[in-house]
This record gives structure tokens, C-alpha cells and sequence, in this order.
């Protein structure tokens, strides 16, 4: 029997690891990206064809939105889509732009209301409605043929696993969760890790170890 | 296409083949940020840089590829779901003094960014100078949502990167 880590696609094969996988403690990690033994999944027998995308067309219609509303863009996405365009001046190597457009992006993050009662658990449950969400927009994604759109479905769904992975974790293990180990993020896809150093390759886009940014603890006042 | 060279500093390992093969000398800068009034897009550094740190950008680039209107509804809703998870988690950062807690919620503040990012990408503002990033900074520019808008970085944006329609 194999068991397929839902965040990176490691293989747990238990012919080859000589433990079957119910056997292993409940804190074991994913040797490759330290998901939660309860991220892997019991590899699938191959799912006829026809299933898939049936609920395709029914997305589409409920998820149209009024003309007016499509243009009218939140403090919070404008910030998500000047940030994003800033990345893309850097890539042309237009230094100018993209610190204008970063300074909009702070502009929007500035003015970004602030969310009610915002608790851990409450972005644990926000966490999971996106994770619900991903197989839908998958189909709406494949049925119009928006290969970019299904595109991030793929690391998006990863990512946002693991990070529901470590709030999970951190409300059943509290402050343990960081002690004397570091936190990194993949500037590339957003994929979280925990350790010393940042892994050689991130586990969900491949990019290499540079692209990970240590998140530093809090200065002291 | 006219396109220029550039390097990546980054992956530079300073062999120097360009400054060899340059026909203008528009390798040979003090910063080592090649000079694209003296390019002429001949490709011989890119072709001859033995680390590949040497690539050719287009001055042009095309045109945003349309999208589906409910595609898009989609994903804004996706990426306002990522975005009051980047608040949450700052909110959470900002209000706690414990130490795992605050690390934990900038790290997932950082990465929603990310996502949100992405999905805005594929919303259709893949590229700075596509007619979609305009429409909405000159809406951003007549219509600001607050008085301390920047609207002069708007308006430079507008001007350094020309609509390409």
C-alpha cells in the first residue's frame, strides 16, 4: 500500500519502508516537506473518466457576478494586484515601475480594513473553505479551457493545505510549534516550512533554496 | 521583435565573454547593468555567457489573452478570501506577544500575499503595461478611494509603461 503526501507528492511506499504507515507515530512528518502524517492520503485506485467534471457548468452560472461588480476591485486585491505587478516589472528589469508599484501595494495594504474578531480559529475554518473550493474551480477552470486559471489550482491547493497543516498543528501544540527552530516561505509559490535551514528545493515549485525568506522574530521595543 | 539583452546579476559569475563579443561595448558598465541605449540586440553575449546569466527581453510585449467574465469572478473570489486571510493573520501577528504565534502568522501573511498574487495574475493583470492594469489606474487616478492616494505614482506608471492595448 502507498500513501501520497497531499502538499509535495511524496510517496509513502510501505513495501519499500518496511513500517506500514498506520504503525508510524501520529507526529510523523513528511520527510520531504513536513506535512502531517493526516496530509497523506491512501493512494487511489485510477477514477473512471466521466466523473470529473459534471458540476462544471452549474459553477459557472451561480459564480456570475453583475458586470459592476467584476470591476469594483477590494483595498485587499488591489494591494494582491499592484504587489504582483511590481514582481512583474522586476522581472522585466524595470527597477522605476516596480517601485512605484510596490508603493501602491503599500498604499492598499495600508488602507485594508481590518476583519472582525480575527482568531486563529477563525483562519483555520477560512483556510478550509478555500481548500473546499479548489475542485470546483478546477472544473470551471478545465470546462472553459483556462489553462491558467487551473494553474493556480495546482500550487495554490498545495500551499493552502499546508498553511491550514501548520494552524492545525499550532492550535493543538501551541508555542512548541517554533521553539528554537526557524519558519520560511517559498517567495516563489508561498509553500511554509519549518526548520534550520530552508530546503535545497522547495517540495511544491521546485525553485531553489535562495528563493525561501526567513521570517525573523519579532524586534524587541 | 526588438529585444535587448540583460543580466542577472544574481547568476553572473563574472567570465566576462560579453565584454569579448559586444559589437558597442554596451556590457561594459561600472554596475555591470547592461546599457540599453547601446544594445543593439545582436544576442552574441546571451549566446556567448558560459553561466547563461545573459537573457534577450522583447521591448514589446503582447497583448493581455482575454478571460471569461464569470473565470474572473472566480478568482476574485479567491483572492478576497486570500487577502482577509493576509489581514487575519497580521491582525493576530500584530496583537500577540508570543513568539511561535507571531513567526506562524507572518509566514502565512507572506505566503497569502503570494497566492493572492497569483490568482490576481491569472484575473487578468498578468502583465504592468496590458490595457486591464491601465483602465484601473486611471480609475484609481479620477476616482481615489482615499485623499492620500498616491496618485502621482499612478500617473508615472502610466507614463513610463505605455498601453499596449
Amino acid at each position: 500500500m502507498k500513501y501520497i503526501c497531499s502538499i509535495c507528492g511524496y510517496i509513502y511506499d510501505e513495501a519499500a519502508e518496511g513500517t506500514p504507515f498506520e504503525a508510524l507515530p501520529a507526529d510523523w512528518k513528511c520527510p520531504l516537506c513536513k506535512a502531517a502524517k493526516t496530509d497523506f492520503k491512501p493512494e487511489a485506485a485510477p477514477a473512471p473518466e466521466d466523473t470529473a467534471p459534471q458540476t462544471a457548468t452549474a459553477d459557472t452560472a451561480t459564480n456570475t457576478v453583475p458586470e459592476a461588480d467584476l470591476k469594483k476591485l477590494s483595498a485587499g486585491q488591489l494591494a494582491a494586484l499592484c504587489s504582483n505587478l511590481a514582481r512583474g516589472c522586476e522581472k522585466m528589469y524595470k527597477e522605476e515601475e516596480a517601485g512605484l508599484f510596490r508603493e501602491l501595494a503599500a498604499y492598499f495594504t495600508k488602507i485594508t480594513p481590518a476583519i472582525p474578531d480575527a482568531d486563529v480559529e477563525k483562519l483555520a475554518s477560512l483556510l478550509q473553505g478555500d481548500i473546499n473550493s479548489y475542485d470546483s474551480i478546477r472544473a470551471q477552470a478545465d470546462a472553459l479551457k483556462d489553462r491558467g486559471a487551473a494553474r493556480v489550482c495546482v500550487w495554490g491547493e498545495k500551499v493552502t493545505r499546508m498553511l491550514s497543516s501548520l494552524v492545525t498543528r499550532y492550535l493543538h501544540d501551541g508555542e512548541s510549534l517554533l521553539a528554537g527552530t526557524d519558519i520560511w516561505v517559498c517567495t516563489a509559490c508561498g509553500f511554509v516550512y519549518i526548520g534550520e535551514t530552508p530546503p535545497e528545493l522547495c517540495p511544491v515549485c521546485k525553485v531553489p533554496d535562495w528563493k525561501f525568506e526567513k521570517i525573523e522574530r519579532r524586534a524587541k521595543a | 521583435m526588438k529585444r535587448v539583452a540583460v543580466r542577472n546579476l544574481r547568476l553572473c559569475t563574472k567570465d566576462c565573454i560579453c565584454l569579448y563579443v559586444c559589437p558597442t561595448g554596451a556590457t561594459d558598465t561600472e554596475n555591470s547593468i547592461i546599457d540599453v541605449e547601446k544594445c543593439i540586440g545582436c544576442e552574441n553575449c546571451a549566446l556567448a555567457c558560459p553561466s547563461s546569466a545573459i537573457s534577450m527581453v522583447p521591448l514589446e510585449y503582447p497583448k493581455q489573452q482575454p478571460k471569461d467574465d464569470a473565470m474572473v469572478a472566480t478568482l476574485n473570489t479567491l483572492a478576497q478570501s486570500k487577502a482577509d486571510q493576509e489581514k487575519m493573520a497580521l491582525q493576530i501577528a500584530g496583537g500577540t506577544s508570543k513568539d511561535s504565534l507571531y513567526r506562524l502568522m507572518k509566514a502565512i501573511a507572506k505566503s497569502e500575499r503570494i497566492l493572492a498574487e497569483d490568482v490576481m495574475r491569472e484575473a487578468g493583470f498578468m502583465l504592468p503595461q496590458s490595457h486591464n492594469a491601465h483602465a484601473i489606474l486611471e480609475e484609481l487616478i479620477e476616482t481615489p478611494p482615499t485623499p492620500d492616494f498616491p496618485a502621482e505614482a499612478a500617473r508615472k506608471l502610466m507614463e513610463n509603461l505605455p498601453d499596449n492595448g
